[in-house]
């Protein structure tokens, strides 16, 4: 647990010292690994709160984002941190006046839950093949849409709201299995918001 | 005022269960299943003569055991026992699943703790869900006690399952009545720990279990050791439950069909 913390706080760490990087205005030209926008993301199985840079590519069709998750003891009866990488993709995008909507947007994820309780390969207890999935490593698929609008009175070139349909892969393998049983069980709702540097 | 309206919204999703925070989260939903089972067969007082019903792992079969907890309705048993493995993942959202399943079923309902159920923080959300792994109680005379013993899950470390209470609850037995006990992983079996078999079978034989029940295997089995009768049942994907006759000295356990 102490070890988890640890690699948390670090991850943490090093998100805001590259604050003064993402705040300043998006240069021309600035190097691949300098993020384009920023995440804050409440539930959708990675955290209470989950937050972390983005990299948009093709004309903001695509995006990548790494989000350091929590809950805490107090809500979630345990402590959780985690770390996700998020894939999405944005087929279209509508404007009206000074707003922008994705209306559709289709992604996945994995998300890594830190410590001891979890595993990525299995325990030596284990013969191999003896769970079929890793308790540490969770695949998601994602279908969601945003809409935002530049913020000028907060200083924000571009602030969306999104929200995302969450399907984990126990709901996903469940929802097969038993479509009567998990019905909209498939899906759990997660809400956020992008700043655009 | 229209700033409330998503307030209000945010406020009743949180209460239905859209929002997620992890997989694994221990909160909210059905609590003290089991307890809550025993309360409401406590009410069904019961002579020397009654039945009860052993259902099999569920794993990814959840259909499967509406359909036999449907079945069950038409029985006339007094209760049913699960034999683990309620979840494949151990997820807070499938022990949810199961939880809603067996507190909503016609006849009270207890179940086991299995393998798949103790991933993660499986073993804290069985106690939200659940409550204590290990429990005894007695019914129409005869005693039941339910134990964990999934030994790989902890890596083998001596005491799953816990012999010595397993022996005091044993020994706590009202005299002329049966002893049933229900665990998970079956003696003999690779993920049973080989060094508490032998004294397990012992044990059972000394204070005179009349059959001993497991789930585990998936697959139908009976056999008797050291005059105990041992029974695994199907898993529920087979459409088969253990139906369970007590006739004052008379044991029938039989495989019924849904």
């Amino acid at each position: 647990m102490a070890r988890s913390w640890l690699v948390g706080g670090l991850l943490a760490s090093m998100l805001l010292a590259a604050h003064p990087v993402r705040a300043a205005p998006r240069e021309a030209g600035a190097p691949w690994y300098v993020p384009d926008h920023a995440a804050l993301q409440f539930a959708g199985s990675i955290g209470m709160l989950a937050a972390g840079p983005g990299w948009a590519f093709l004309d903001e069709q695509l995006e990548l984002e790494v989000l350091v998750g929590w809950a805490p003891r107090a809500v979630a009866g345990a402590d959780f941190v985690t770390l996700t990488l998020k894939g999405q993709w944005h087929p279209f995008h509508v404007t009206h006046r000074e707003w922008s909507f994705r209306p559709f947007t289709v992604g996945a994820a994995f998300s890594y839950t830190f410590g001891d309780d979890y595993f990525l390969t299995l325990p030596d207890r284990y013969v191999s093949g003896y769970y079929w999935f890793k308790t540490a490593l969770r695949p998601a698929l994602l279908l969601g849409g945003s809409a935002g609008r530049p913020v000028p009175s907060l200083g924000l070139r571009h602030l969306e709201g999104y929200y995302e349909l969450v399907a984990t892969d126990y709901r996903i393998v469940q929802f097969l299995q038993n479509p009567s049983t998990v019905k909209t069980g498939l899906f759990t709702l997660a809400l956020g918001a992008r700043v655009r540097f | 005022m229209r700033s409330w309206v998503p307030c209000l919204l945010l406020l009743l999703c949180v209460s239905c269960d859209v929002f997620e925070l992890h997989p694994y989260e221990i909160r909210g939903g059905v609590r003290d299943t089991n307890a809550r089972a025993l309360e409401r067969l406590q009410r069904n007082v019961s002579g020397g003569s009654f039945r009860f019903a052993v259902l099999g792992d569920i794993g990814v079969y959840q259909d499967d055991s509406v359909d036999a907890v449907k079945d069950l309705a038409r029985r006339d048993v007094d209760f049913v026992v699960q034999m683990g493995d309620l979840t494949e993942f151990s997820s807070a959202q499938e022990y949810d699943w199961v939880a809603g399943l067996l507190e909503d079923a016609s006849v009270p309902a207890l179940a086991v703790i299995g393998n798949h159920d103790l991933l993660g923080k499986g073993r804290e959300l069985y106690l939200h869900r659940f409550g204590p792994t290990f429990l005894a109680f007695e019914h129409g005379g005869s005693r039941f006690v339910l134990f964990d013993s999934n030994s790989r899950e902890y890596g083998f470390p001596g005491n799953v399952p816990d012999l010595e209470q397993l022996r005091s609850a044993l020994g706590e037995a009202p005299g002329g009545g049966h002893l049933f006990t229900f665990s998970h992983v079956p003696p003999g079996h690779p993920d049973f720990d080989g060094s508490l078999t032998e004294p397990l079978e012992q044990l059972q034989a000394e204070h005179g279990v009349t059959v001993s029940f497991h789930g585990h295997t998936h697959r139908f089995s009976t056999d008797a050791r050291r005059g105990v009768r041992y029974f695994i049942a199907d898993s529920i994907e087979l459409h088969s439950y253990l139906l369970v006759t007590v006739e004052g000295e008379s044991v029938a356990v039989e495989q019924v069909f849904f």
